[in-house]
This record gives structure tokens, C-alpha cells and sequence, in this order.
């Protein structure tokens, strides 16, 4: 039984995993939340769907006998449809769009002399399979996808050759951009390395936004492979967010500023050198401005530690933390004392706390220190750290330096991936 | 001194654009682009590659609920207990001679929990299982 809400993952969810025909009766949305009387209410009115009184149709499913097609056994490979689409250069945009094969903006035709010159950006074979890409590790099936494929998708972001490393390291961290949850993820990718420069990609002014091609084409190809490659992003089937996220268009792409950065570079503090060409991906719910709210105005000089715990305290502990840092604000830091990254996360793991009281109003927090036996003794008064580890605090730079601001990210580092590899 | 003319438009306010105008006016020939005249273009498909699906059929199904065991299996999305609780209420009283029992699947959303699928297997008829939220 599945609300309707989620009518179309069930069906196609049931039938890629071998049963095309699976019984399934559907309720009114959401269950959650409603109590005991309307939930009964729900059993003894319509199936949504078929219109037909739910209940009786809950026991036909499980008593009238099986037909034939519900009996079939045997493989089917289900079609992504032909290798070519060949038509004018306007139909062409609207089949790509029209078939969701696009983040629904202009793209770049994929044709065969642009493929086979993006693919000059890389040493690999064409057809060396990268990995498997889904919505939801476990949820979904799992395709599976080559460098040709990435490198077609990367041609229809707008990217150049030379950037073909750095979108095959992102597609080898297997993190799809469009997570198939309600929640409405996002994905951030840091990337370090004297590669940055050489490709120009900005840190300085505007760095996370709509400024720069490398920036910006990187980004938008993990989305456009992220739905190509791994079927994510179907919205109904394999893509529930119900809000959707900003951010998804382009992703966060943050190119560390190592030059101005006090501090060790990120890559760096993973235990790669720092000549190394590195991207490391992020997940969790995105990222928001720091400047201007809670904590902002704390003197005599801007207290950046201080105003980082307002903004963590809101977040939800599920996830991480990452702080964006205009160079300016880590400058500002390391005059207060904390001349390593280190000492920052360590700072702020052990004074982001909040009581037993507001953890238990977060709908997803508390982590570990609300669960198992150590709590079993706490009071609503007491103060819980509101992640349990450093490695869960992360800081990077990135700036112009037009203004000592930050940003926040409730977002968890996931894996890093040389991009040196992918060359 | 040569003068760089769409720099100083550019510092004027003017856009250099209008310099087309003047090459239009000494009548040379624009080309026109593939795009627009309707030429055909050749775009390869970006999907990746699908898993192949092995059918499963499906479990037999029952003459009659009569006496039967349904388990009624809770895939944790929040709610779900709740609902399942009324559909036991609603067996009680519509079919009492069904017994049902209700059990909460381990791990998460999708994965297999396979001491529970013995289990029905060993003492349950049927399953009616409650995803999402």
C-alpha cells in the first residue's frame, strides 16, 4: 500500500525490479500526521487511483487469482532509446528537452565532432565504464556509464576538453547531484590543485556564482550526467524533492582560493599534496548566507567564531557542516588564535551545543547523543554537542575579499577524487 | 593614431554592435548559420545503461482470507505503525477470523530484511506491507 503521492515511483519502482504488475492500492496523502480517525477514515473510503472501495480492493489483490502476465519470469533490457537523434537544430534542442534529457535550458548539440573533440580532453578509453550511478543506493537500479557518456553530457553543458578531468574525478565519486529524496538535496564540490589556475576557474569575486565558463559548465555537467547516466532527477519517479533546490541548475562549485587562504588547503588536510589536482564532493541540504543574521555584529572585532556557532546551531546534525570563508573572515580568525583550520572545528565542535529540550524539537537531530543508552540519564536542561566529531566540521576559503562574509553549508564531505587520474 | 573604434564606443556607452551597420552599408555579404536554415543535425543519445530486469512472478494468491495470517510489515517511513494499527482494527471488525500481525522492517527503507521474509514464509499466508509516508 502506497500514498498517492508516490503513485508513479511505486509502479515504475515494482516493475524495474521484476514485477511490472505488482498489486499495489494506494491511499490519500500523507499518512503522516494524521491521526488514528482519519487514517481509518482512509480505509473505509477510495482507493485514490481506481476510485474503487479501498479495503475490498486491498483483499481482491490478495485473493483473485493470478493472471498470465503476472506469472511471466525472464529478462527484459529496458531501452534508453537510439544512439542518434537526428533532426534540425531546433527540434533538436526541444527532443533533448522534451524527453528530459536537459536541466530544461539550451544546450550544446552533442554531435559526433564535438564528442570525439571533448574526449581529446581526457587519456582514457571512450568506453572505460566509470561506475554505476542511482538515485538512491539500495532504492533504485543502478546504471551503469562510460567516459563517452559523461563526455557527451559534458558537451552538452557547454564545457571545453580541458575541463573533461575535472566532470570524469566528479562522476567517479558515484554522487549523483539529484538525490531522489523529498528532502531536496544538494551537492557541493570543492576543488584544489594547481589545475584551478591553470583553467582560470574563479575563487575570487563572485566565485559561486554565474561568472565563469569553467565554474559554471563543470557544474551544470554533473547535473545533466547525473540525470543522463544514473536515471536521477525523473520528477514522480526518480525525483520526489518537493520544493526542488536552487542549486541544482549548477551545483555549488567552490574552487578553493589557496592563494590568499591562511590555511591549509582542503585537499591537503585529506592527505593529498598540494600539487595535486583534487575535487571532493559534499551532500546535504545547501547552503546559506552567514552575514547579517545571529551573531553577526558580535564585538570589538567581528567574532566570526562566535557568529559561525549561530549559524550552526539552527542546522540539522544528519549532515555537516561546512563553513565558506571569505579570505578576509580567515585572516580575521587566525588573528584571534586560530591559526589552523584544526583549531577552528575543534572550537566549534565542542561549543555548538544545545539542550536535550531543542534537540528534541529537531526533526532529524540529536544524532547519537539522543540515542543509546547515555541517554537514558539526560534532562531537557543538559547541553549535547551538536555534532558528535570534528570530522563532521569542515572550512574552506573561497572570495574577492570585497567584505569579510560567509556562507554555511549543512552539507557532509563525502569522498574525495583525483582529477589528476582522469587527465 | 589608430583608432580602436569598438573601445571607444565601449567607453561611450555605445555598443559596438552598431559598427555592424556599417559593414552592412558597404554591402558585405553576412553568412547565413547552419541553425538557421534548416540543415540537420546529428546529436548522440547521453543516456548511461540500464540494468537488465529479471521478471519475477509473483506469490500465488489465496482462495479466501478465512483463517488466514496476514502480516501487516512497516517499512519505517513515519506513520506507517499507525496506519498498519488501523488496518488490524479494520480486520477485526470486518473479517474477524483473520489474524494479523505487525511487524516493523529492519534496516532501511529498502533494504531486505531476511529473518522477516523466513519468518512469513514459515507462519503467514500473506503480507501487506505499508511504504512511504
Amino acid at each position: 500500500m502506497v500514498t498517492i503521492a508516490f503513485k508513479d515511483l511505486a509502479i515504475s519502482t515494482a516493475a524495474k525490479r521484476g514485477m511490472p504488475h505488482e498489486r499495489i492500492c494506494f491511499t490519500p496523502h500523507p499518512i503522516w500526521g494524521k491521526s488514528d480517525e482519519q487514517m481509518y477514515a482512509y480505509l473505509e473510503g477510495n482507493d485514490p487511483v481506481t476510485g474503487k472501495p479501498l479495503m475490498p480492493e486491498v483483499i481482491a489483490a490478495l485473493t483473485s487469482p493470478l493472471t498470465a502476465d503476472e506469472q511471466k519470469t525472464g529478462t527484459v533490457t529496458p531501452s534508453v532509446g537510439p544512439p542518434t537523434f537526428v533532426e534540425t537544430y531546433d527540434n533538436l534542442q526541444k527532443y533533448y528537452m522534451n524527453n528530459g534529457m536537459t536541466d530544461f535550458m539550451p544546450i550544446i548539440i552533442p554531435t559526433k565532432e564535438k564528442v570525439e573533440a571533448m574526449l581529446k580532453g581526457t587519456s582514457h578509453d571512450p568506453e572505460e565504464l566509470i561506475g554505476e550511478l542511482t538515485p538512491a543506493r539500495g532504492s533504485f537500479p543502478a546504471w551503469k556509464f562510460t567516459v563517452r557518456h559523461v563526455a557527451i553530457n559534458a558537451v552538452m553543458a557547454g564545457a571545453e576538453p580541458e575541463y573533461l578531468p575535472i566532470i570524469l574525478a566528479i562522476a567517479a565519486s558515484l554522487l549523483p547531484s539529484l538525490s531522489s529524496s523529498t528532502n531536496s538535496f544538494a551537492t557541493a564540490a570543492v576543488i584544489n590543485g594547481p589545475l584551478r589556475d591553470k583553467l582560470n576557474m574563479n575563487y575570487g569575486i563572485g566565485a559561486m556564482g554565474p561568472f565563469n565558463q569553467v565554474n559554471a559548465s563543470v557544474g551544470r555537467a554533473w547535473t545533466l550526467f547525473s540525470k543522463n547516466c544514473g536515471n536521477c532527477g525523473q520528477p514522480g519517479e526518480t525525483y520526489m524533492g518537493t520544493q526542488g533546490n536552487a542549486v541544482n541548475f549548477g551545483n555549488i562549485i567552490i574552487a578553493e582560493n589557496e592563494k590568499d587562504s591562511p590555511w591549509t588547503p582542503f585537499h591537503v588536510q585529506k592527505g593529498f599534496k598540494k600539487e595535486e589536482n583534487i575535487v571532493s564532493v559534499f551532500f546535504g541540504y545547501g547552503i546559506a548566507q552567514g552575514q547579517g543574521g545571529l551573531g553577526s555584529a558580535i564585538k570589538p572585532v567581528p567574532q566570526f567564531d562566535q557568529g559561525l556557532l549561530y549559524n550552526f546551531i539552527p542546522l540539522t546534525s544528519i549532515f555537516g557542516a561546512l563553513a565558506v570563508l571569505d579570505p578576509l573572515v580567515a585572516q580575521d580568525l587566525v588573528a584571534l588564535g586560530y591559526d589552523t583550520k584544526e583549531k577552528l572545528t575543534d572550537w566549534l565542535q565542542k561549543n555548538a551545543t544545545l539542550t536535550v529540550k531543542d534537540a528534541k524539537t529537531m526533526l532529524f537531530t540529536g544524532g547519537a547523543a539522543l540515542r543509546g543508552p547515555q541517554a537514558a540519564g539526560l534532562k531537557d536542561d543538559d547541553l549535547i554537542p551538536h555534532w558528535p566529531n570534528t570530522s563532521l566540521i569542515n572550512v574552506v576559503v573561497i572570495g574577492g575579499q570585497t567584505n569579510p562574509y560567509y556562507q554555511v553549508a549543512n552539507m557532509s564531505y563525502s569522498r574525495s577524487v583525483s582529477i589528476d587520474k582522469w587527465m | 593614431m589608430k583608432i580602436n573604434r569598438r573601445k571607444l564606443l565601449s567607453l561611450l556607452g555605445a555598443s559596438p554592435a552598431i559598427l555592424a551597420g556599417s559593414a552592412a552599408a558597404q554591402g558585405r555579404k553576412t553568412k547565413a548559420s547552419p541553425e538557421a536554415t534548416g540543415a540537420k543535425f546529428e546529436g548522440l543519445n547521453p543516456h548511461g545503461m540500464p540494468p537488465a530486469i529479471q521478471l519475477v512472478s509473483m506469490a500465488p494468491r489465496l482462495a479466501s482470507l478465512d483463517g488466514k495470517t496476514i502480516y501487516l510489515i512497516s517499512d519505517g517511513f513515519p506513520g506507517a505503525d499507525h496506519f498498519l494499527d488501523q488496518i488490524a482494527i479494520w480486520f477485526k471488525k470486518n473479517l474477524p477470523s483473520v489474524t494479523t500481525q505487525y511487524r516493523l522492517k529492519k534496516g532501511g527503507f529498502a533494504d531486505e530484511d531476511p529473518a522477516l521474509w523466513a519468518e512469513i514464509k514459515d507462519k503467514g499466508n500473506a503480507v501487506i506491507m505499508a511504504i512511504g509516508h
